[in-house]
C-alpha cells in the first residue's frame, strides 16, 4: 500500500465516522453531543491513531510516511489521542525507529510522538520507559532537530516526577543534555535549558550538584543570563533558582561569577512576569543562604579585602526589589518582601540601607493594604528592621532610631491587625512587634501608643485563647505594660 | 522565625533571623502555578504558514505590498508578512482547529465551548454556559440544542444553521481553505484538485449561511485570541530537513519514497 492509498483509507474511515453518528437530532443524549463538542474529532482521532500504529507495524519500507501520519494525529491539539495510541502498541514501535542508524526525519517524528504520549497523565508518561535510553543516547547526535526533540521527550518525562527524574539520571540524562545549553541562542537552547530545570527540580540535590559539575555550565549560565531573550533567560533563570535552593557548591560558584549583578539587570529591565518570578526568588534564595551575597549587597565597597567578591552592588538592589513592590503582580509582591525581610535580618547598614530607600514608604503603605500573605513578609521586614539580631541568649536590642520612624510611619495598625489573625504565626509576629513597641519607645510612649491602637484589646483576647502559647505570651504584655501601676501619674 | 530568645518573662523576643525555603515549599507556591502547568509540554503540528515561511522568499527592500482589503492602510514588506498580517488583522481563525470566525467573539465563543473542559465541566454541573450568538442578547442556555433552538425562534436563524459545524473538511484543509481566502497573490503553490471544488463549496455555503445569519452583526477586523497550551515548535526555524518541507497534505500525488 502506498502513501497515496494509506491517506484515501483515513479519509475514507473519517467519512464514514461521520456520517454513522447524526448529531444534533439526539434529544436524549446531551451528554454524547457534549462530549462530541470537547473536541468533534476526537473519536475519529482515536480510530486514525489505532490504524496509523497498524500501519506503521506493517509498512517496513515506508516506515517515514506512516510515522509522519501518526505524528500529525498526535498533535493536532493539546489533548492528543495518546490513549489509543498506546493501546495499539505505539511504543515499541517507536523505540525501534529510534535506533541507531535511522535517517534523521525518522528520529525526528518518533521523538516527536513521544514527546507528545509523554505528555498526557502520569501512567502514559511513564509508558516512555523503554524509550528513554535511546532518546538519551540521541541527545548528543550531530543533527539539531531530532536532538531538540528528543530533549523536549525528556524534559516531559522528567516533568512528571522524582521517580522518573531518578531514571534519568541513572541513565546519564544529565551531560549531554546541559551541554545542549552551550550554543548562544536558538530554539534547542530553550527547549533542553527548560528540560534541564525539570531534571534538576528535586526535591533531592544531587541532580544540582551534578549539574555545576559540568564543564562550562556555570559559564553558560551566566553568560545567558546576561545577553539572551526572554524566553532562553527565563527557564536558565529557574535552572538558578533550583541551584541556588539545593546546592552549595552552586551557590558559591555562580556568586563568584558574579551573578548577583546579572539577577538584579534583568529584575530592573524586564516586564515579564514569567521571567521576573524565577530571577526574584534566586535573589531570594542566594539572599538567604549565602552570608557573601549578603556581603555583595552592601553599598560603599567595604569589604575590598576579599577577593572571593566581585564588585560590590550598588543599591540599585533595594530599587529592583522596590519595582517588584510596586507591582501589581501578587507574587511579585509577597517573595520580594521576602527578600526583604532577609536582608533586613543582616547587619546595621543592611537595615540602614532598606530604610533610606523608597521601600520604606512602599512597605508600610502594603502593610495596611494588600492581602494576608503579603502583609505577613512585610511585617517580618519592618520588625527585623528595628532589631540588632542576638547571639546565644542575650535579648535582641532594639534599634530606637528605626522603630520609633516606623511606629510614627503609621505601622502600628497593622500589626495590631496581624494580632487578630487566625495565623498563629501572624499574630505572634504581631505580639513580638507589641512587645517591641512597650519595650523600646522613648518615654514610655509605648503603652500609651499601643493603647491608643486598641491593642490591649488585642491581646486581651488571647486570655482564653486554645492556642496557649500565644495565651501565655499575650498575658505577660498585658501583666508586665498594662498592670495595676498602669496609668498612675509619677 | 524571629523566635527563640526567651527572656526573663520566657518572651520569646523578636530576633531577625534569615528564613529559608526549599524549591518544593508551599511557601512558593502562589508563584509556581504557572511554571506547573509548563511541567509538561504538547509539541503542536507546523502550520501550512509556517511550512511556508520556511521556504524564504526573497524581498527587495523597496517593495511594499498593500492590503487588498478595503479600508486597510497596511503596507506590508513581504508575503509572509502580508499573509501573518492577513491571517491576524483580517479572520479569526481557531489555532486549535483552524475554523474560521467572522468575528473575535465567535472564535472566542466557539473556542470555551469546542476548547474547554472547564466549560464543559460547568456544562455537566448545570450552569447556563451557552451563550446566545447575537451580541446585546446576553440569554444563555443550558445546552447547545436549547441555544440553537433560541436562535431560531428568536433571532429568526435558518433551521440549517450549525454554529458548530462538524465539518468533513479536515484541518488540513481548513488551514489550506484559509490560506486561498489570502487574496491571491502567491505563485508558486500546490493547489487542490478539481475533485476538492465539492467540499470546498460546502464549507463555503456554511460559513456564508453564518455571515447572513449574523448579518446585524458587524464584521470588524479583529485579532483573534491565541489559545494553546501545547508549544508549536519556534517560527523561522533556521535548520529543517528538506523532506518536512515537502509535507503538503495531497490526496493522490504523492509518491512514497520520493522524498528525500
Amino acid at each position: 500500500m502506498d502513501g497515496g492509498g494509506l491517506i484515501f483509507g483515513l479519509m475514507g474511515g473519517r467519512q464514514q465516522a461521520v456520517t454513522a453518528g447524526t448529531i444534533g437530532d439526539d434529544e436524549e443524549h446531551p451528554h454524547v453531543e457534549n462530549e462530541m463538542m470537547i473536541d468533534e474529532e476526537q473519536p475519529v482521532l482515536e480510530a486514525q491513531t489505532s490504524k496509523a500504529v497498524e500501519e506503521l507495524k506493517s509498512t517496513v519500507q515506508y516506515q517515514v510516511t506512516a510515522l509522519r501520519e501518526l505524528r500529525r494525529l498526535l498533535s493536532k491539539s493539546e489533548f492528543p489521542p495518546i490513549e489509543a495510541a498506546l493501546s495499539a502498541g505505539a511504543v515499541p514501535l517507536l523505540v525501534q525507529c529510534l535506533s541507531f542508524g535511522s535517517p534523521d526525519e525518522q528520529l525526528l517524528e518518533s521523538a516527536w510522538c513521544l514527546t507528545n504520549i509523554a505528555a498526557g497523565k502520569p501512567e502514559e508518561t511513564k509508558a516512555l520507559l523503554p524509550a528513554l535510553p535511546l532518546l538519551i543516547a540521541h541527545l548528543g547526535g550531530l543533527k539539531k532537530l531530532s536532538a531538540e526533540q528528543c530533549s523536549w521527550a525528556i524534559g516531559n518525562v522528567a516533568g512528571e516526577g522524582e521517580d522518573l527524574r531518578n531514571v534519568l539520571l541513572s541513565q546519564g540524562a544529565l551531560p549531554p543534555l546541559a551541554r545542549m545549553i552551550f550554543p548562544d541562542k536558538g530554539s534547542t537552547v530553550r527547549t533542553a535549558a527548560w528540560a534541564l530545570s525539570n531534571l534538576i527540580k528535586g526535591p533531592e540535590s544531587k541532580a544540582a550538584a551534578q549539574l555545576v559539575r559540568v564543564d562550562g555550565m556555570v559559564d553558560a549560565i551566566l553568560r545567558h543570563l546576561k545577553k539572551s531573550d526572554e524566553e532562553i533567560a527565563t527557564e536558565i533563570a529557574w535552572i538558578v533558582v533550583y541551584l541556588s535552593a539545593l546546592s552549595d557548591i552552586a551557590t558559591s560558584m555562580l556568586l563568584k561569577g558574579g551573578i548577583l549583578q546579572l539577577l538584579v539587570e534583568r529584575l530592573a529591565t524586564s516586564n515579564s512576569l514569567q521571567l521576573l518570578i524565577p530571577v526574584l526568588r534566586s535573589l531570594g534564595n542566594f539572599v538567604s543562604v549565602d552570608p557573601k551575597a549578603m556581603l555583595a549587597i552592601l553599598i560603599g565597597g567595604k569589604n575590598t579585602e576579599d577577593t572571593d567578591i566581585p564588585d560590590q552592588i550598588p543599591e540599585s538592589v533595594t530599587g529592583v526589589l522596590a519595582k517588584c513592590l510596586r507591582s501589581e503582580h501578587r507574587v511579585l509582591k509577597k517573595e520580594a518582601a521576602w527578600v526583604l525581610s532577609n536582608i533586613a535580618a543582616g547587619s546595621i547598614e543592611h537595615k540602614r540601607m532598606i530604610h533610606s530607600t523608597e521601600a520604606m514608604s512602599l512597605l508600610i503603605g502594603l502593610l495596611s493594604t494588600s492581602p494576608f500573605d503579603i502583609r505577613k513578609e512585610v511585617a517580618y521586614v519592618l520588625g527585623s528592621l528595628c532589631v540588632e539580631s542576638a547571639e546565644g541568649d542575650t535579648k535582641p536590642k532594639i534599634i530606637q532610631e528605626q522603630l520609633v520612624s516606623i511606629v510614627s510611619g503609621g505601622c502600628l495598625p497593622g500589626f495590631i491587625n496581624l494580632v487578630r489573625s487566625p495565623d498563629i504565626e501572624a499574630a505572634r509576629l504581631g505580639l513580638q512587634f507589641i512587645e517591641l513597641v512597650l519595650r523600646g519607645m522613648p518615654n514610655g510612649e509605648g503603652s500609651k501608643i499601643v493603647e491608643g491602637e486598641d491593642g490591649i484589646d488585642a491581646m486581651e483576647r488571647f486570655q482564653f485563647h486554645e492556642n496557649e502559647e500565644l495565651g501565655v505570651i499575650a498575658n505577660s504584655l498585658v501583666d508586665k505594660y498594662f498592670g495595676e501601676d498602669y496609668g498612675i501619674n509619677e | 522565625m524571629a523566635v527563640d530568645t526567651v527572656g526573663e518573662l520566657g518572651f520569646p523576643y523578636w530576633n531577625p533571623l534569615r528564613r529559608r525555603f526549599p524549591p518544593d515549599s508551599p511557601f512558593f507556591a502562589s508563584g509556581n502555578v504557572e511554571r506547573e502547568l509548563l511541567a509538561k509540554q504538547v509539541a503542536l503540528d507546523f502550520t501550512e504558514d509556517e511550512i511556508t515561511n520556511l521556504q524564504t522568499i526573497v524581498e527587495t527592500e523597496s517593495r511594499r505590498i498593500s492590503c487588498p482589503i478595503v479600508g486597510c492602510p497596511e503596507r506590508l514588506k513581504s508575503l509572509d508578512n502580508f499573509e501573518d498580517h492577513y491571517k491576524t488583522r483580517h479572520t479569526a481563525s481557531c489555532s486549535v482547529c483552524s475554523r474560521v470566525y467572522p468575528t473575535s467573539r465567535l472564535l472566542s465563543i466557539h473556542i470555551s465551548e469546542a476548547h474547554d473542559s472547564f466549560f464543559q465541566a460547568k456544562v455537566a454541573r448545570g450552569y447556563d454556559m451557552y451563550e446566545c450568538l447575537v451580541e446585546g442578547c446576553g440569554l444563555k442556555f443550558k445546552s447547545y440544542k436549547a441555544r440553537h433552538r433560541h436562535l431560531i425562534d428568536k433571532h429568526k436563524f435558518p433551521t440549517t444553521f450549525e454554529f458548530f459545524k462538524r465539518t468533513q473538511l479536515s484541518k488540513k484543509r481548513r488551514e489550506k481553505l484559509q490560506r486561498q481566502r489570502v487574496p491571491k497573490l502567491k505563485h508558486e503553490e500546490d493547489k487542490e484538485e478539481a475533485s476538492s471544488d465539492a467540499m470546498e463549496v460546502e464549507d463555503k455555503a456554511s460559513l456564508d449561511g453564518l455571515v447572513s445569519a449574523l448579518s446585524t452583526l458587524t464584521t470588524s477586523d479583529t485579532t483573534p485570541s491565541n489559545v494553546s497550551f501545547g508549544r508549536r515548535h519556534g517560527r523561522g526555524l533556521t535548520f529543517v530537513p528538506r523532506s518536512v518541507h515537502r509535507e503538503k497534505p495531497t490526496n493522490s500525488s504523492s509518491t512514497p519514497g520520493s522524498k528525500t
